[in-house]
């Protein structure tokens, strides 16, 4: 006689590890990320509203903003959220354990592979744009040309030699070799290309010159043959920083040890700082980081069109040349429809002057985005696409191989 | 034990890699774009940092007047006297010397002048040409909105230079201008055309 008590299976209490790949390759977790998100996106798209969206999407997606509490039409929303970039990562994870590694695996989930393939491969295009693409802007007159895109916000110090009326090789010191040098912190710039030496020191982010004879130094800041540097009000909003004007002290090392007079260098300034030496002239300036493009840009025609009656602009349109080693191209760039070229992507910004009217020159202002992973969100969506696909056709054999063989039993 | 000194060494590593850098050697270059042609060289700081014009009128002024930066209508500006309101500065004016000295004078309410009137001013010779000079006293109204300010004292010399109107103006509490009108006699003496 068989017993009647089946066997009892019993499950082997799981380790620590193994509950934590449990927590984090969960349909759970990949639902709850996909909701945080879907929030972030909404209460994002309401916030740009008011404060724009440069810093929107720093304070929602920026790697330093681990939460954040939403404000609609100026007021704050009580309901902690988490950084975008973070639920991302979590995503990512979650993705990796659950949706690669843990996922059933067979040619009948090959299309579902595919897909989170495709989802993995934007997530992580997101991080590589995030943290190793650059943006800059570059304004060019109607008629005029520009091989150069200006930074947002890194001021530079660049030296050179002028060669009768034109600049030499620049040497570059970047930004975040500078930007610590705050008060009486001081460091040495060696410029192999130079005959002397740089010393900076009393950086600030956002000072302008002031004359000592119009003002008093307040803080017993130093004065450079005339002027010393007031720090600017705080900004309130994020974006303003773009409007920051960087400043420090500098003086010129010559190679026999000796030093010059102590000069400010500032990104407020209209001209740079001159040095002879022998018969040879330098300058020395602050200005925001230039990239030098890789051919350029002549704008031929600007055209503005707005909605009736109002200044909202319906379409502008920059008709440009991009020449290179000789050859030229004509490209037309718009809303929505960027130029992209050599890695860059040349995006309509907006132009000016402001309350242009009819025969004033115009000239029109582009984004320029150097993104590793610019066209990764396209290929994602491809792969997921394809993934989709795989997976619906799959199903459909599937379903008529099954509706067959029944036929067949009946 | 073995665990220990290998954190021990990598926070020294760490802490080493921290450490403040004295010198950088600068390796980044670019070539020349076209936003930077033509660098104006040896720009004084006023220039650098306010883009103000070298003045085209140069002067020797009193040893205790205070030169302050030149403003978009003033060439060259001065600040005198115990109060800090005293002041005098050069500016190349639009109009006839007539609708200055007019214009001068109504600011202290005082009745315009004709032609007639203007030529028997007295005469002083400004940067090489004849000027008039004026004086009034009264109530200050300087325009621009700003409030009168009472007590006040004018002496100043309007005159047409090389085609354009110079003016001399020195304006401030009228005790203080007067003290001065002996200084700004020599100082409008000592202006010439910078060449």
């Amino acid at each position: 006689m068989e017993s009647s008590e089946s066997p009892i299976y019993q499950k082997a209490p799981k380790s620590l590890a193994g509950k934590i790949f449990d927590l984090l390759s969960g349909f759970g977790l990949a639902t709850i990320t996909l909701l945080l998100l879907g929030l972030l996106t909404w209460f994002a798209t309401l916030e740009q509203i008011d404060n724009g969206l440069y810093p929107t999407l720093t304070k929602y997606f920026s790697w330093k903003s681990p939460f954040l509490l939403p404000e609609i039409h100026g007021k704050t929303v009580p309901l902690p959220l988490p950084g975008g970039y973070w639920v991302c990562a979590v995503l990512l994870v979650n993705l990796i354990l659950g949706g690669v590694i843990r996922i059933r695996k067979g040619w009948k989930h090959a299309g579902n592979l595919i897909s989170h393939f495709g989802i993995i491969f934007m997530l992580v295009g997101g991080g590589i744009a995030h943290h190793f693409s650059e943006r800059g802007n570059m304004a060019v007159g109607q008629g005029d040309s520009s091989n150069a895109a200006e930074d947002y916000f890194e001021y530079v110090v660049e030296v050179s030699e002028v060669i009768g009326d034109k600049m030499g090789l620049i040497q570059v010191i970047r930004g975040n070799e500078i930007d610590d040098l705050k008060d009486a912190k001081s460091r040495v710039f060696r410029l192999p290309n130079m005959p002397f030496d740089l010393e900076i020191t009393g950086y600030q982010e956002n000072a302008v010159p002031v004359s000592a004879n119009e003002r008093a130094p307040d803080r017993q800041q130093f004065i450079a043959d005339g002027y010393f540097l007031m720090e600017k009000p705080k900004l309130e909003k994020a974006e303003e920083a773009e409007r920051f004007t960087a400043a420090c002290y500098a003086r010129i090392i010559n190679r026999d040890g000796t030093k010059s007079a102590p000069f400010i260098l500032a990104g407020a300034s209209f001209h740079p700082f001159s040095y002879r030496l022998g018969d040879r002239v330098f300058t020395v300036d602050m200005r925001k980081r230039l990239w030098v493009m890789p051919f350029t840009l002549k704008l031929d025609k600007f055209t503005a069109a707005f909605h009736p009656g109002t200044p909202r602009p319906s379409k502008f349109v920059s008709e440009v040349t991009r020449s290179e080693n000789g050859g030229d191209a004509k490209v037309t760039i718009q809303m929505n429809e960027p130029m992209r070229y050599e890695g860059l992507t040349f995006f309509q910004a907006s132009y000016g002057p402001p309350g242009a009217g009819p025969g004033d020159k115009m000239y029109s202002v582009f984004e320029v985005v150097k993104n590793p992973a610019d066209k990764w969100p396209e290929y994602s969506l491809w792969i997921v696409a394809f993934g989709m696909a795989v997976t619906f056709l799959i199903k459909l054999v599937s379903f008529l191989t099954a509706g067959s063989r029944k036929n067949r039993h009946v | 034990m073995n665990c220990r000194v290998a954190c021990l060494l990598a926070s020294a590593l760490f802490f080493c890699s921290c450490e403040e850098k004295k010198e950088i050697t600068v390796t980044e270059t670019r070539a020349a774009t076209t936003r930077d042609m033509a660098p104006k060289l040896f720009a004084t700081s006023d220039e650098r940092f306010r883009d103000a014009k070298p003045s085209p009128v140069i002067g020797d002024a009193p040893a205790d007047w205070l030169a302050l930066p030149p403003s978009q209508f003033r060439l060259l500006n001065y600040r005198f006297g115990e109060s800090g309101m005293g002041e005098v500065w050069v500016s190349l004016a639009q109009g006839s010397v007539l609708d200055n000295v007019n214009r001068w004078l109504k600011q202290f309410g005082a009745a315009a002048v004709d032609s007639a009137a203007l030529a028997k001013l007295p005469s002083v010779s400004l940067a090489g040409s004849n000027g008039f000079f004026v004086t009034a006293e009264g109530d200050y109204a300087g325009g621009m909105g700003a409030p009168a300010k009472p007590g006040f004292g004018l002496a100043g010399v309007v005159a047409s230079v090389r085609g354009q109107i110079l003016t001399v103006k020195m304006v401030g509490p009228r005790t203080e201008v007067l003290a001065a009108k002996p200084l700004l006699e020599a100082y409008v003496k000592s202006l010439r055309m910078a060449e």
